[in-house]
């Protein structure tokens, strides 16, 4: 118990240094001891702007990365695939074609959060009820109704945004995923379904640790595995809405970050998803500062950072396989 | 004794796609505003309207299209053989995004030195030899191919992304087009580069053909037969892979057609098998449709034919499984 509680501090100080490391250093220089400067409200006022606009892009940060790897985790843990991913249920495709339905047809501009939160949950449903039709269950169904969804909605968006080129505009700019440029309204907004979501996992733990038993064992042990997986497929979708609805669409923390969770947290669900939620908002924040330093005083989008640290490190597993696989 | 009706049963859908094929060419260059009439068409050498339609407009764009269709459809079966999944394709092992990154860099770092196909192709290239090296076997095992590719994919649709972010609009929307895969104004040129590609891998996977039948029966069987399942999985990969890049440099990454293809071959015929001519037919008929939808859709704007095949292949594949686990045989 002791040895857990360590690991759980050190993850704690690991996201608390993410989160200061996120306040203090951006494409404009400033410093740690700026930092305590705001805090202790005897900055320069023009310093203490700078960093005070880093506030709302630090909170985005920490609910879209716990957002993006506890829905990774519940993914992972209900198909018992490591390499099932939150974009793969169709939400992302379905909070794209949403926006820009918005913006296209419907004269709306700005807040798009409002809008990617239905569609998002709407495509997530549809995946689900095409990949449950004819009373059958499955991981390998749920995944190809994803990708059928996905590339439909995917078409959509294309045509619209080609002929468009408004449209088009404002779409190239959210599908990269990025944290900066946005308040604490978008937080606001999708906080709602972010905690529903996340009530759920919480729920989940212990019946996610039955599920990995296997369906029989399971199902012996008088739990409900159909049940199990509908909650954790629905929570999965909730997540991951709010944080592409806040965010944009970002790759692979949901894929990775369950796999660096299971390494303090071993093979217990409630575990997993407690990590991951600590190390899901930690690496996104990192891979923010990352993508604000490397091209200063540009920016380098996170969604861009996360595919291109996640991809290598993705890569290098792929060695470790087993080679039957 | 089974076999007999079976393989009159292939041989007849063999024949009905190539019906279908040749009747979706005569609709490509009669329908439309510009389209020939039947007496055009027949006439021969064709003079005025009809030969400026045959020799530049609609001629090239035809067999280009045939020809892109094929590869795909063919390449897709060989992919979906080797790693034993419904989901293999080029586009899931991440050629077809390294070859829109590739398309995407050029655009960006050389604009006019580097022409747009050749990015493509080096993309494309580049693309496998990543994943080929980071498997660290090679193209031996395919659940690491597999996952090798969703790491290449992910890298290149962050570059295409990002340089779509970063240029100017109107370069933005034209390279999103190319992205998508497109077939406007083909030329000659470039429908002799792709059945030079066709003609040239055709032979091969011929030969391949039948081990790629017995590796179906699992490893060692194969290997009991005589099959060397390992050396035909690695050539029957090398082949398909040469078999898009050539699709992709003529047509930009056209997505769909290499997944949808052998699987509509695989349910008409109801038999086991890589169906590799089927596969293709299959393909070159999906294309040809799709490109006719494209060029006669009744919207102001001409989107580009990889927009169409992921509507149509993806609404049809959604029907399919919603069939199949209807009837509950998946």
């Amino acid at each position: 118990m002791t040895r857990f509680l360590t690991k759980l501090i050190v993850a704690l100080a690991v996201l608390a240094g993410a989160m200061l490391a996120s306040i203090a250093f951006g494409s404009h220089p400033t410093s740690f001891g700026d930092v305590l400067d705001v805090l202790s409200s005897t900055a320069d006022p023009n310093v203490a702007t700078v960093i005070e606009s880093r506030y709302p892009r630090t909170a985005l940060g920490v609910l879209a990365g716990v957002c993006l790897a506890v829905a990774g985790t519940l993914m992972q843990g209900v198909t018992r695939n490591p390499l099932a991913d939150p974009g793969l249920l169709g939400v992302t495709a379905g909070a794209s074609a949403a926006i820009v339905t918005s913006i296209a047809f419907l004269g709306m501009s700005g807040d798009a959060v409002w809008w990617a939160l239905p569609g998002g949950l709407l495509a997530g449903l549809l995946v689900h009820v095409i990949g449950s039709s004819g009373g059958g269950s499955g991981v390998a169904r749920l995944v190809l109704a994803g990708a059928v969804v996905s590339a439909v909605l995917t078409a959509y968006v294309q045509a619209v945004t080609l002929s468009l080129p408004k449209v088009f505009d404002s779409y190239r700019y959210w599908v990269v995923g990025a944290l900066g440029g946005r308040g604490f309204d978008v937080l606001t907004s999708v906080l709602p379904v972010a905690v529903a979501g996340l009530l759920l996992a919480a729920v989940l733990g212990s019946g996610l640790n039955t599920l990995a038993l296997g369906e029989e064992s399971a199902a012996a042990l008088g739990a409900n595995p159909g049940l199990t997986r509908a909650l954790g497929m629905l929570a999965a979708v909730l997540l991951s809405t709010a944080a592409t609805a806040a965010v944009g669409p970002i790759a692979f923390v949901g894929l990775a970050v369950p796999h660096i969770a299971r390494w303090p947290a071993g093979s217990d669900s409630r575990a997993q998803l407690l990590f991951s939620a600590l190390v899901g908002p930690a690496l996104l924040l990192l891979a923010d500062v990352v993508g604000r330093l490397v091209l200063a005083p540009t920016e380098l989008m996170v969604g861009v950072v996360t595919a291109f640290v996640g991809a290598p490190a993705l890569l290098l597993a792929v060695r470790r396989m087993k080679a039957a696989a | 004794m089974i076999r007999v009706p079976i393989a009159r049963r292939a041989v007849a859908v063999a024949a009905g796609l190539v019906v279908l094929l040749l009747a979706a060419g005569v609709a490509t260059l009669t329908l439309g505003r510009l389209g020939l009439s039947l007496a055009d068409l027949t006439s021969w050498p064709p003079t005025g309207k009809s030969k400026f339609v045959l020799e530049r407009l609609r001629g090239p764009r035809l067999v280009v299209a045939a020809g892109v269709g094929a590869a795909l459809g063919l390449s897709g079966a060989l992919f979906q053989n080797v790693t034993r999944n419904p989901l293999g394709s080029p586009d899931v092992i991440g050629l077809s995004t390294g070859a829109g990154a590739g398309a995407a860099i050029a655009a960006l770092l050389f604009p006019g030195v580097v022409p747009t196909p050749a990015g493509a192709l080096a993309g494309a290239v580049a693309a496998m030899a990543l994943v080929y090296f980071s498997t660290g076997t090679g193209f031996r095992h395919p659940g690491r191919l597999i996952v090798a590719g969703i790491g290449v994919y992910a890298i290149g649709t962050a570059i295409i992304q990002y340089v779509v972010y970063a240029v100017e609009r109107d370069k933005a929307s034209v390279l999103t087009a190319y992205v998508n895969g497109s077939l406007n104004t083909r030329s000659w040129e470039q429908a002799a580069t792709i059945w030079v590609v066709l003609l040239a891998v055709v032979p091969f996977v011929m030969l391949l053909s039948r081990r790629l039948t017995m590796s179906e029966l699992g490893d060692e069987l194969a290997a009991g037969l005589g099959a060397e399942p390992q050396r035909t999985r690695v050539a029957a990969v090398v082949l398909a892979i040469v078999l898009s890049a050539g699709a992709v440099a003529v047509a930009g990454p056209i997505s769909f057609i290499a997944l949808t293809a052998p699987q509509i071959a695989r349910r008409l015929t109801r038999l086991p098998g890589p169906h590799l001519t089927l596969s293709a037919l299959t393909g070159a008929l999906l294309l040809v449709l799709a490109d006719l939808a494209a060029q006669q859709a009744p919207i102001p704007v001409s989107l580009p034919v990889g927009i169409y095949t992921l509507a149509l292949g993806g609404l049809y594949l959604g029907y399919l499984l919603i069939r199949e686990w209807k009837k509950g045989t998946l």
